[in-house]
């Protein structure tokens, strides 16, 4: 036991009893070591070992130089702007000056937006490495406090107000740490399982019927990345993660990047015996046989985006299946013929 | 068009509705009748804790408030509990209403020891999880059996496959050595004037009897706790107080293989023989007959507190009373019972005892007791699970500062006492090394009063992991 080091006494401790209120006996929980909890500290990417590529210096440099260099133009511009429209007249002046302001405003709004969903997401992150240590260590009184901090970045989620109630009653100090984990996960967040994952059904139907009656390749490809991106938005604000415009982009770009490493995708081929096994109709029509693939691989990005913005990573029964996404799927040509 | 009068157009489909409906209600009536049944055992020895924890088990299904762990519960698919009558008549019910009142009065206390033998049956309502299931029986019921009994005669098991004179060699040999050579010392003393081979006088017998229930008692009241005393019913006698059949007692073996006719040795191995057909195989082939599963209980802290020598005792009486279940296939008494166990759960009980984060030790502990059962039962085919629970959580744990270092105790009302108290009771090692040279008295594990207002909150007693027990040991029937 890991535990041994907290709460076993070095040496030998002989049995002892000792007066309730002298000692000021305290609640049975060790206090963390760290609560980093806002300490916006930590790696860009959150989940070690998952990024696939190590950015180098230079390419961040670069962009950031460039980026920095249009913020300079874009203020000498602006700048060279207002005193020409003030020098037009001065009512001309203010409404151009009002609009810059606008601008600038909801620019650093979007921006703030933005720095709030991606510290949401890296918290999500270090809730997720967190939970996997106190499951591996297998220790006690440090989940307590895990479990304080989970409840409160749901605390404005009425709906998983019952969970967190529910886990509050049956939380005791005799749960150890790997209990407690196991709870949160059954009473908070087994409800925004079942909400993320038809979620990813309905996405995935609408991809399939929408490609299959697309009259054009090009369309396919725009409502297949649109609706995907809106589902990666759906997945991640259910499990409160609650992503930006440019957060959602990140966060698909990272999911596709670790879609097979995340160990939701099962190899390609797969989604080609699904496709291709599942239903004659599919081998008959090229057009409903892509709908299909679209329809698993919209699946599959969904399913994986439910894996990254878990704050508790899935166990083994408990890991969201396709199968039956995969029935649904097959209803699909059904639905049109 | 309405079902009554028939669109003769659409006779087939007329035809459709009647049979669904038909089949309707021939499902719901198949799904009354195809209840589930499920016998669970509770055994353990001598106060391990089985009244309490039949009690624990059947408020706590009944309220269903504090078990998060079961998936039935969890999952929402929990409807209720409720007591029934069993179907065998012969066996007393199992008094819960009594026991449960006992722990939530005014003061609360706990019941006594138990002197005879009770089962109880409660159906358990669910909704199945497989769509299939479902579809015919959109609410399940299991019926579950529960049997108490004194742990005492779970000691007469071995005997079973003995002989007189195997019986009396092993326990000879026993009481050898200290500390039962001293407790016994009056019964050896008869013993060393008697020959087996004199003739069987009535008085004679009931004087080594006496002396033998004597050194019984004795062994359960020591210090040491021993746990291996049998016959069992010289202990707690049930119905059978005063009856000449427990008017026997080990002797060792005669000079002629056999015994003389008309010899001590015959008049008592002929009472061990009626002892063993008549009360030991009745209990067993009655209670333990078709057994599903079973949960061991082992009071393993009352055993640390007792000395090495309890828990060397306790050990061996638990290895021999489990070879006779032999779990699975082809130990003896699922041959002479027929029951087939597949799942077999051993619980530390009194978990309440120690610091929370003393569990896993516990739990350590108690793999290590019993891996010899549990590589039997395994080899078997049953799965083996162990576990460090309490049925009726009587403790909080807390953190206290003493002499500059941070300790995990309790925090209780010890028995017997009105205040409650502070208490590290010392940890249990995670090693082998359970009693230091060194040390007196390494452990100090109090018994605890149940809390005042205890299971007043209606969401059943607090407890310790019996959800998770329960789980194990009547998910899959639950599913």
């Amino acid at each position: 036991m890991s535990d041994r080091s907290h709460h076993q006494p070095p040496a030998w401790q002989a049995p002892v009893e000792l007066e309730p209120d002298r000692e000021g006996a305290g609640p049975g929980e060790v206090p963390p070591e760290d609560d980093q909890d806002d300490a916006g500290s930590g790696d860009e990417h959150g989940f070690d070992g998952l990024s696939l590529r190590q950015w180098s210096w230079t390419l961040p440099t670069f962009l950031g130089g460039i980026a920095a260099l249009i913020l300079v133009t874009l203020a000498f511009d602006a700048s060279d702007l207002l005193s020409r429209a003030f020098a037009a007249g001065d009512v001309l002046g203010i409404a151009v000056a009002a609009l810059v302001a606008l601008v600038v405003l909801t620019a650093l709004k979007l921006a703030l937006d933005e720095l709030v969903a991606v510290r949401r997401l890296r918290r999500i992150d270090r809730f997720r490495i967190e939970a996997e240590r106190l499951v591996a260590g297998g220790g006690h009184g440090a989940a307590g406090s895990f479990a304080e901090r989970l409840s409160r970045f749901y605390r404005d989620r009425t709906d998983l107000a019952p969970g967190i109630e529910a886990l509050h009653a049956s939380v005791t100090d005799a749960h150890n740490d790997r209990e407690i984990i196991t709870l949160i996960d059954r009473q908070v967040l087994a409800p925004i399982d079942q909400s993320a994952y038809n979620a990813v059904l309905r996405a995935s139907r609408d991809t399939a019927l929408a490609t299959a009656l697309s009259p054009s390749a090009a369309l396919d490809v725009v409502i297949v990345l649109w609706r995907n991106l809106k589902l990666v938005r759906e997945v991640a604000s259910a499990y409160g993660a609650r992503p930006g415009q440019f957060g959602s982009w990140r966060l698909m770009r990272r999911m596709l990047a670790n879609l097979a490493v995340a160990g939701v995708a099962e190899g390609l081929s797969h989604v080609a015996v699904d496709a291709l096994g599942g239903s004659i109709a599919a081998a008959i029509s090229t057009k409903l046989g892509q709908g299909m693939v679209n329809g698993l691989l919209t699946a599959r990005i969904g399913v994986a985006s439910m894996v990254l913005c878990r704050p508790i990573a899935f166990s083994a029964d408990n890991r969201p299946t396709l199968r039956r996404i995969r029935s649904e799927l097959l209803s699909v040509p059904k639905q049109i013929l | 068009m309405s079902a009554k009068f028939p669109d003769w157009n659409n006779l087939a489909g007329f035809g459709e509705k009647v049979l669904d409906q038909a089949l309707g209600h021939v499902g719901t009536l198949a799904g009354r009748m195809l209840e589930g049944n499920i016998r669970l055992g509770v055994t353990g020895l001598r106060r391990a804790g089985k009244t309490v924890f039949v009690t624990s088990l059947i408020d706590n299904l009944i309220r269903g408030g504090r078990l998060p762990f079961m998936d039935v519960v969890a999952g929402n698919r929990f409807l209720a509990a409720r007591l029934r009558s069993s179907p065998d008549r012969s066996a007393p019910r199992f008094a819960y209403e009594k026991y449960l009142a006992n722990l939530t009065s005014a003061p609360p206390h706990w019941p006594a020891a138990t002197t005879g033998v009770a089962q109880l049956r409660m159906a358990l309502r669910f909704v199945p999880v497989s769509s299939v299931r479902r579809s015919i029986q959109p609410i399940s019921t299991l019926n579950l059996d529960v049997i108490d009994y004194p742990g005492e005669w779970l000691m007469d098991l071995p005997m079973l496959n003995q002989s007189f004179a195997d019986w009396s060699s092993l326990t000879l040999e026993l009481i050898e050595h200290q500390p039962r050579r001293q407790i016994g010392a009056r019964w050896l003393h008869w013993l060393s004037t008697v020959s087996p081979d004199r003739r069987a006088d009535e008085s004679a017998a009931k004087e080594g009897a006496a002396l033998y229930t004597d050194y019984l008692h004795a062994c359960r009241r020591s210090q040491a706790n021993l746990s291996l005393v049998q016959p069992g019913r010289f202990l707690e006698p049930g119905e059978l107080a005063g009856a000449p059949v427990l008017t026997f007692c080990p002797l060792p073996l005669p000079a002629t293989a056999a015994g003389r006719a008309g010899s001590l040795w015959e008049l008592m191995s002929g009472r061990y023989e009626d002892y063993k057909t008549n009360v030991v195989r009745k209990f067993f082939l009655e209670h333990f007959a078709r057994l599903d599963r079973q949960i061991v209980l082992v009071d393993v802290l009352g055993m640390l507190n007792a000395g090495p020598a309890a828990l060397h005792d306790m050990r061996m009486a638990l290895t021999a009373c489990l070879e006779a279940f032999r779990h699975g296939r082809g130990g003896w008494l699922s041959r002479l019972t027929g029951g087939q166990i597949d799942k077999v759960l051993f619980a530390a009980t009194k978990a309440d005892h120690i610091a929370a984060s003393q569990h896993g030790n516990l739990k350590n502990l108690l793999d290590m007791l019993v891996s010899e059962a549990r590589n039997a039962i395994r080899f078997e085919g049953a799965t083996v699970e162990t576990m460090a629970l309490a049925a009726v959580k009587c403790t909080e744990t807390v953190t206290t500062e003493h002499q500059g270092r941070k300790l995990a105790c309790i925090q209780g009302t010890p028995l017997g006492r009105q205040r409650p108290t502070v208490l590290f009771p010392g940890s249990i090692p995670d090693g082998p090394d359970l009693f230091p040279e060194d040390v007196t008295q390494p452990y100090r594990f109090l018994d605890f009063e149940p809390p005042a207002g205890v299971g007043r909150d209606g969401r059943g007693l607090p407890n310790i992991r019996l959800d998770q027990a329960l789980n194990f040991l009547l998910g899959d029937h639950l599913a």
